[in-house]
């Protein structure tokens, strides 16, 4: 593993056994189902998706939250996928997870100081005096007032929550942060504020961040690279602006093009590829390529054979019999995106 | 509506939900109504068509619809204004539905309750109502509960009642803000094709902009129960002209080019029970003068109006400087 790798995670599946639909019956619920990524020191990895796609699943069991079915999840270089409660917890400390919901993730009767101490005198890392400095530290530092250390969450906004909930995120200096749809709880000019201060702290304090959002906006903007997530896999993987602007699966071609755009410019609207039904259910997972029954460019192949996750042009991955604009797709590694101020 | 305001007396102050709203709506027009979340989007519509149950409302103002007041109709009047010649879809469809009757029992009452149609004929109707949203295999599905359907069937469900009674105006208070983009995007296209074989209007509520540029023909920016700017959709979304539409257009991480920097307003939406006297954004304006401890009249040229003190001059000056920094 290079050493610029920092989580490579190999063919994860995840079942739930859902409650059964035919009396009795369990079947499993393959919420993820073989997901193989690589996360790279100091980038902003995003992975987009609709609803119950399984992104949720796949953060929770990249930070050992949740024991994966299958697969691997090694870190620093080290297998973490069978390890003790004990054996992790050195490792866990490295990671830190940010949820979607500030409301339901902060204890409401723990003052917001308390909170954001928690992590650091669980793992007993500092001394009480410490501490607290280092509390007051952090809430500066997330834009919080640090004379509001004795408030309870319901006294802050959604916004001011989210800012609590990083600053935790925050107290034992993770290398890697995974926040699972961070700002989808926002309106739009505090979610952009959010937005701004995570950019500002990624690289104040070099971290890595698995971003996750079902927003295509919010995952363009902050990602270097994207994962496209459709029914518990990745169907396309690749350099942020190459996979927006050249989408090469037909799902994400589809899904970018019905994203509501500002029409403020004379530049024609990208023609609207609408796919007919629903998700299908992952515990009634259609054979072939996940994907069949909606794409609008399905074979018959598609229907018997899945189709392998490939590099189909430099560091583009795709599982597609039948890939999309090719053509338009640039054959050479772009040059690496300048930092967004 | 002409002057339109709702307020509600709580134990902590007057809430000032919405505070002077005036607008038309024309024949085959879709006016979209954006906001963040409090700026009194919802409390408008529902006001106006009874809906707001709350023993310490007040409401004032006028609302004429085909030239009738319908503000402050009794409740039986209005019950044949909602659902007869206005429709409406809700953010979440089980506001419109019950849970316990099929959705074909549900069509069919709705039909008989405005119609004068035997139980056969509404039947059959609900039926097409069904195909004509979209849903496949409607002679079955009209035996279904709600709950047997998706989120995105189920919104198509209550758009069928809503049109069951060929409404000349539909509301729809954030129709797709809990669906996915693909399913949004189902929605949107039905909602403008049914438009166009119907000839209703539309009133869409949203927090999203993007919704707004897709289908509305017409926009009002809300900021604090008041409307911020007013206009044709396109000189809205391309020549905003009021600082807070400036921060919102600008604070939008975009899908469809290349990311720029994002702008962002400074601080919190203003706490209701504390709009102040003068510009309701004034706490958050950049751009703040003295004079703007004064409630700036909605003025404008062309139907493009906003409710700000800047001038011409000075507009032009900001936004150009903006765009020399790369905002937007
Ligand atoms: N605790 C659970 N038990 C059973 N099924 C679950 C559980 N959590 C999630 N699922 C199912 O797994 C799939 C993926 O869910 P999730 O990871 O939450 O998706 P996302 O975060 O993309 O919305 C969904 O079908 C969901 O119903
Ligand atoms: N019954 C009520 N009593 C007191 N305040 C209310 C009531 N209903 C709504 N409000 C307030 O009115 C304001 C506008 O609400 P709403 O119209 O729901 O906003 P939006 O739809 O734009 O998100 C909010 O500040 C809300 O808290
Ligand atoms: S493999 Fe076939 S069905 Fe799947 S996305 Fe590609 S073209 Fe569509
Ligand atoms: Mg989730
Ligand atoms: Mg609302």
């Amino acid at each position: 593993m290079s050493d610029d790798v920092l989580l490579r995670a190999t063919d994860i599946v995840k079942s739930y056994s859902s409650r059964t639909k035919n009396l009795g019956q369990r079947t499993p619920n393959r919420a993820v189902n073989g997901v193989s990524l690589d996360i790279r020191r100091g980038e902003t990895l995003g992975i987009v998706g609709e609803s119950g796609c399984g992104k949720s699943t796949l953060a929770r069991c990249i930070v050992q939250l949740l024991p994966v079915t299958s697969g691997s999840v090694q870190f620093n270089g080290v297998e973490l996928t069978g390890l003790s409660r004990r054996q992790l917890r050195p490792h866990r400390r490295q990671m830190q997870l940010v949820f979607q919901d500030p409301y339901a993730s902060l204890n409401p009767r723990r003052t917001v100081g308390d909170i954001v101490g928690d992590p650091m005198r669980i793992n007993r890392v500092a001394s009480h005096d410490d501490i607290n400095d280092r509390v007051r530290d952090l809430f500066v530092t997330v834009g919080l007032d640090p004379n509001s250390l004795r408030r309870y969450p319901h006294e802050f906004s959604g916004g001011q929550r989210q800012r609590i909930g990083i600053a935790r995120s925050l107290s034992l200096n993770p290398s890697l942060v995974v926040a699972d749809e961070p700002v989808s709880a926002l309106d739009v000019s505090v979610q952009a504020q959010v937005l701004n201060l995570m950019a500002d702290l990624q690289e104040r304090f070099n971290l890595t961040y698995l971003f996750i959002a079902h927003d295509l906006g919010v995952v363009r903007h902050v990602s270097d690279r994207v994962g496209v997530m459709y029914l518990g896999e990745i169907v396309e993987l690749g350099d942020a602006e190459a996979l927006y602007d050249t989408p090469l699966h037909p799902y994400t071609e589809a899904l970018l093009s019905v994203v509501p755009e500002l029409n403020d410019t004379d530049a024609p609207r990208r023609e609207r590829i609408l796919i007919s039904g629903d998700v299908p259910d992952p515990s009634d997972r259609p054979s072939g390529c996940s994907f069949h029954p909606r794409c609008p460019v399905a074979t018959e192949i598609c229907t018997t054979q899945k189709p392998e996750f490939v590099e189909l042009r430099p560091g583009r991955m795709v599982a597609c019999h039948h890939p999309r604009n090719l053509d338009a797709a640039p054959l050479t590694v772009p040059p690496p995106t300048p930092p967004v101020a | 509506m002409r002057d339109l305001k709702v307020s509600f007396a709580t134990r902590q102050g007057v809430v000032r939900a919405v505070d002077g709203l005036s607008f038309d709506v024309g024949p085959k027009e879709v006016l979209g109504i954006v906001g963040e979340s409090g700026s009194g989007k919802s409390v408008a519509m529902y006001s106006i068509l009874g809906l707001v149950r709350d023993a310490n409302v007040e409401i004032s103002g006028s609302v004429k619809f085909q030239g009738r007041e319908i503000l402050g109709l009794s409740d039986k009047e209005m019950q044949s204004v909602r659902g007869g010649e206005v429709g409406m879809i809700f953010q979440d469809p089980m506001t419109a539905l019950t849970p316990v009757y099929t959705v074909g029992w549900q069509l069919v009452e709705q039909l008989r309750a405005h119609n004068d149609m035997t139980k056969q004929e509404a039947r059959e109707r609900a039926r097409e109502l069904l195909a004509e949203v979209g849903i496949p295999d409607p002679k079955s599905r009209l035996h279904h509960y709600p709950h047997e359907f998706s989120g995105g069937m189920r919104q198509r469900v209550v758009i069928a009642m809503a049109l069951s009674c060929n409404p000349k105006l539909l509301i729809a208070d954030e129709p797709t803000t809990a669906l996915d983009v693909t399913t949004q995007a189902q929605i949107l296209d039905l909602m403008e094709r049914l438009q166009e074989r119907h000839g209703s209007s539309i009133v869409i509520i949203t927090h999203d902009m993007g919704v707004i540029a897709e289908i509305a023909d017409r926009v009002i920016v809300m900021y604090a129960g008041r409307p911020a700017e007013i206009g044709p959709e396109l000189d809205v979304v391309r020549s905003p002209r009021h600082p807070y539409t400036w921060g919102l257009l600008g604070a939008v991480p975009r899908a469809d080019v290349k990311n720029r920097r994002l702008v962002t307003i400074p601080g919190n939406a203003v706490s209701p029970l504390a709009v102040p006297e003068g510009c309701a954004f004034a706490a958050r304006c950049p751009h703040k003068m003295a004079i703007c401890d004064e409630r700036p009249p909605l003025r404008g040229a062309h139907q493009h109006l906003d409710a700000c003190w800047l001038t011409d001059e000075q507009r032009l000056a900001i936004r150009s400087v903006a765009t020399t920094r790369g905002e937007s």
